[in-house]
């Protein structure tokens, strides 16, 4: 069944039996997400869903409405606007979905895309169309969307179609999503805010929820640690400035979210430069330009913040063949990325072998022991998967970095001012 | 404990009656410990990381102020809904109070810089109370001191050259004209509130004697931040009240450490005069071969004699820890020598037996520290412990070198009981006195509340 999304500000509606697969319900306070409520049998009337939530989000409530006491005189009432919304500095912001032959699928996405809560002269809607087979994504998007802009990147791979969107973007934030993902209305908002809030923020991430809950594949990609990262507002940082080293602390990238749900202050590419396009999708490495900017962010000294207000819905892959690609990619695309910072910083290269060593005995080795154990927590051969991939990931940076200099030869630069950064 | 040497933590208050403004100025911290207050009541406290940022924005301050102190605002916000309908409390009892002489001790001993910070802010003081500051220069042979407070028209200085903390307040405390002796150290700053709420408690007759919170000023260096995590000065953030049943109802020794310390208390210039409590012990405290313990003493003779004591959560002053390691381990010795000394005194003095169990389960209680850092349960340093050891062994010997040096140097001289003072309050006779307060009674959270 599709997600649903409460407001528990507004009127609560009853909740039917799922149909297929399971009933997943984001409850949320004031734009603040508070939490999933999962329905696998039977659904529940608004009476119960009230007494559910009660029961479960009293504390994450009654922290939120305290938090709004301590800047807002008078009593922060459920129904009332929350002080928090209030207005701030917008700034002008690029959204910009990469895609390749996704002309079936991105039908939902840019739907999402036009129905964002933002003052339309502040929002550049850019769809980035990398390498495609066909016209049928310009088509589709000249067709029904004229608010959107259509680019096309011919250089193959994802990061050069980043690497695109920095060039076309006119905003002084860049939100990046992907097309099998549906915004939330409020994204945007969500996002500039903080950057609005934070000048040292250079990364804003967010959270990332199912869109479906149809099938035992996608029900397993959420058992395995999904995208969402948590209900809670953090702020990451590391003091360079005193000489502490990033890996040890945030090696794991992976922790403040994924490419589908990113944004990042247009400024801070001159700081840490574009995107590596020897990474992620479309290249041997399959992943990790996401990873990547994070960390080159946090080693530049700036502010990275996970905001679960700027919430985005996932469709997970439906069959379990992709499933299994999906998480083979996973340990590539990390091992690639830990590949190339560690080429790419000395200092921290010996940090980042340690955690390479240590990560891999967590993450992958523990979980293969515990699949022994416990087989009917997560089917053993996806586990394997990801463990080979991570070998795999070695080696792929290098020859990666010839496929990206091959496609720099083909097509020529892609504009002076991003290869120069 | 396990920060590096290189991560000092700035201070900062908040008071949640002003709105909320960014904290800025931090580039040379790793983290931020803020106080949170409203108006005139002390919420807490509590840390947050910043990692050489700059400043940190409203919202994020909102944010940890929520995760922290969010359940607790919205309960009390709650309460105030629900409570809207009835009549409003009575007024506050500061305003109620009359207007008292009040007059603040200061021993100094060589530290101008401090000195005059702390009578700066002693002299910033908005009180309807008139306040006499008395200095007393416990090393009158160099004019430091005096250098400092000539500047002050208000002080009045004293010298006494016999050294020793006991020796420098009994000697402000002779010359204090006020009914109300306020005593502070010279590396303290108050707030310009301080007095006024301080004293506030002493409306009512059987209070002798009120202690406020003291926090730390600043936690630059790592012997700053480690006497916080040793425990440092402040008693908590809950109103306490000490009386003769809580004195009683003490098994194994009067913890009177719990109560408060000297760097922010206020007594009834009448206990000084009354024979039973008097004067502070020469033999204990501060530049004394004991260390300290001449407070908690004193706290222990007040309670016998019936005497209520305040604790105020609200009422703080900063204080600057000593910044050298050095003076750290100096002073966890001489607090450990001081406790051993508190209790043999007790002992001795005042026959009082329940010293010996405290004394007999020492042994004890370092044991179980050192085995729950070692199972990492805690992370109380283990050399601490060790010092904290060595100053216990120290004590028995330390105390009765003391001793000898206050029958060489001679004792104070005795105050004089006053022949009609009416504020001394004749507690033995009245038995509704001795009856059970109970802690924490909404009654003593009235003078701050």
């Amino acid at each position: 069944m599709k997600l649903l999304t409460i407001d528990v500000e507004r009127h609560l509606p009853d909740i039917e039996a799922p149909a297929t697969g399971e009933q997943w319900v984001l409850v949320r306070l004031h734009q603040d997400p508070l939490g999933i409520l999962k329905f696998t049998g039977a659904g529940c009337s608004s009476a119960e869903l009230a007494t559910i939530i009660a029961d479960k989000f009293a504390h994450r409530i009654m922290r939120h409405l305290g938090g709004d006491r301590a800047v807002w005189r008078g009593m922060g009432e459920l129904r009332s606007p929350c002080p928090r919304l209030a207005g701030y500095r917008r700034p002008k912001v690029t959204v910009a979905v990469c895609t390749r032959d996704g002309s079936e699928r991105i039908g939902e996405c840019l739907e999402a895309l036009v129905g964002l809560r933002y003052a339309p002269e502040l929002l550049e809607l850019l769809v980035i169309d990398n390498a495609p087979r066909d016209e049928s994504t310009r088509e589709l998007v000249d067709q029904h969307y004229p608010s959107i802009r259509y680019v096309r990147e011919p250089r193959p791979g994802l990061n050069w179609a980043r690497n695109r969107a920095i060039i076309e973007a006119r905003g002084e934030i860049v939100a990046y999503t992907d097309d099998d993902v549906s915004v939330d209305p409020g994204w945007v908002d969500a996002i500039a805010r903080i950057f609005a809030e934070e000048p040292e923020a250079d990364a804003v991430t967010g959270l990332v929820v199912p869109d479906e809950m149809d099938v035992e594949a996608q029900r397993l990609f959420e058992s395995y640690g999904g995208f969402g990262r948590g209900f809670d507002r953090r702020y990451f940082r590391v003091n360079t400035r005193a000489g502490v080293l990033t890996s040890p602390i945030y090696g794991g990238t992976g922790q403040f979210g994924t490419g589908a749900n990113m944004a990042f202050r247009r400024s801070a590419f001159a700081r840490v430069g574009v995107f590596d396009p020897a990474l992620d999708v479309g290249t041997p490495t399959n992943g990790g330009g996401d990873l990547d900017l994070f960390f080159r962010v946090l080693k530049a000294g700036r502010m990275l913040v996970y905001e679960p207000a700027a919430t985005v819905r996932h469709r997970h892959r439906r069959t379990f063949e992709q499933l299994h690609t999906q998480l083979a990619n996973n340990g590539i695309g990390f091992y690639a990325y830990l590949v190339r910072t560690a080429e790419a910083y000395r200092d921290e290269r010996s940090a980042v072998v340690r955690f390479g060593i240590y990560w891999f005995f967590w993450w992958n080795v523990r979980r293969l022991l515990v699949s022994f154990f416990q087989p009917s927590l997560f089917p053993r051969d996806l586990i394997l998967a990801e463990l080979r991939g991570c070998f795999i990931g070695l080696g792929r940076y290098r020859s990666s970095k010839a496929v990206a200099e091959n496609v720099r030869q083909t097509f020529g630069p892609q504009s002076a001012g991003v290869d120069a950064l | 404990m396990q920060e590096s040497p290189r991560s000092p933590i700035a201070v900062r208050m908040i008071d949640l009656a002003q709105p909320l403004s960014s904290i800025t100025g931090l580039s040379r911290y790793t983290a931020v410990r803020i106080f949170l207050r409203r108006a005139d009541r002390l919420l807490g406290t509590f840390d947050l990381l910043t990692d050489g940022a700059e400043a940190v924005s409203v919202e994020r301050l909102r944010l940890a102020i929520a995760a922290d102190f969010g359940t607790r605002l919205f309960k009390e916000e709650l309460a105030r809904t629900l409570g809207a309908s009835s009549p409003e409390p009575a007024a506050a009892p500061v305003a109620a109070a009359r207007p008292h002489a009040v007059s603040i001790i200061v021993p100094t001993c060589e530290r101008p810089d401090d000195l005059r910070r702390c009578l700066e802010s002693l002299s910033a003081q908005t009180t309807r109370h008139s306040i006499e500051i008395v200095v007393v220069d416990n090393k009158p042979s160099s004019a430091s001191a005096a250098n400092v407070a000539g500047a002050f028209p208000l002080v009045n200085l004293v010298t006494e050259s016999r050294p020793g903390l006991s020796y420098a307040r009994n000697a402000g405390i002779a010359a204090a004209s006020g009914e109300i002796i306020v005593t502070t150290d010279d590396d303290v700053v108050a707030p310009s509130d301080w007095i006024e709420h301080l004293i506030a408690p002493f409306y009512r007759a059987e209070v002798l004697c009120v202690t406020g919170n003291v926090l730390p000023l600043e936690l630059e260096t790592e012997s700053q931040r480690q006497f916080e995590v040793y425990g440092g000065l402040g008693k908590g953030y809950t109103p306490r009240e000490f009386n003769r049943s809580w004195f009683r109802a003490q098994r194994d020794g009067v913890p009177t450490w719990d109560i408060g310390a000297t760097a922010n208390a206020a007594f009834r210039a009448s206990c000084f005069r009354d024979p039973a409590i008097g004067l502070l012990d020469e033999a204990l405290g501060a530049g004394t071969p004991t260390g300290c313990s001449e407070d908690t003493y004193l706290f222990y003779r007040i309670l016998k004699n019936g005497g209520t004591i305040v604790y105020l959560p609200s009422t703080y002053v900063w204080h600057r820890h000593r910044p050298s390691m050095r003076s750290l381990r100096h002073q966890v010795h001489a607090y450990s020598k001081g406790h051993v000394a508190y209790h043999l005194t007790t002992l001795m003095r005042e026959g009082d037996r329940r010293a010996l169990w405290r004394l007999a389960t020492l042994p004890k209680v370092h044991l179980q520290r050192i085995w729950h850092r070692l199972r990492g349960w805690s992370d109380y340093p283990i050399p601490i412990t060790l010092i904290e050891i060595a100053g216990n062994l120290a004590g028995p010997f330390a105390l009765w070198r003391s001793r000898r040096r206050v029958r060489r140097l001679k004792p104070s001289t005795r105050l004089q009981p006053a022949a009609a003072d009416e504020d001394t309050p004749r507690l033995d006779s009245d038995p509704e006195h001795a009856h059970a307060v109970p802690l924490e009674s909404p009654l003593s959270q009235g003078p701050t509340a």
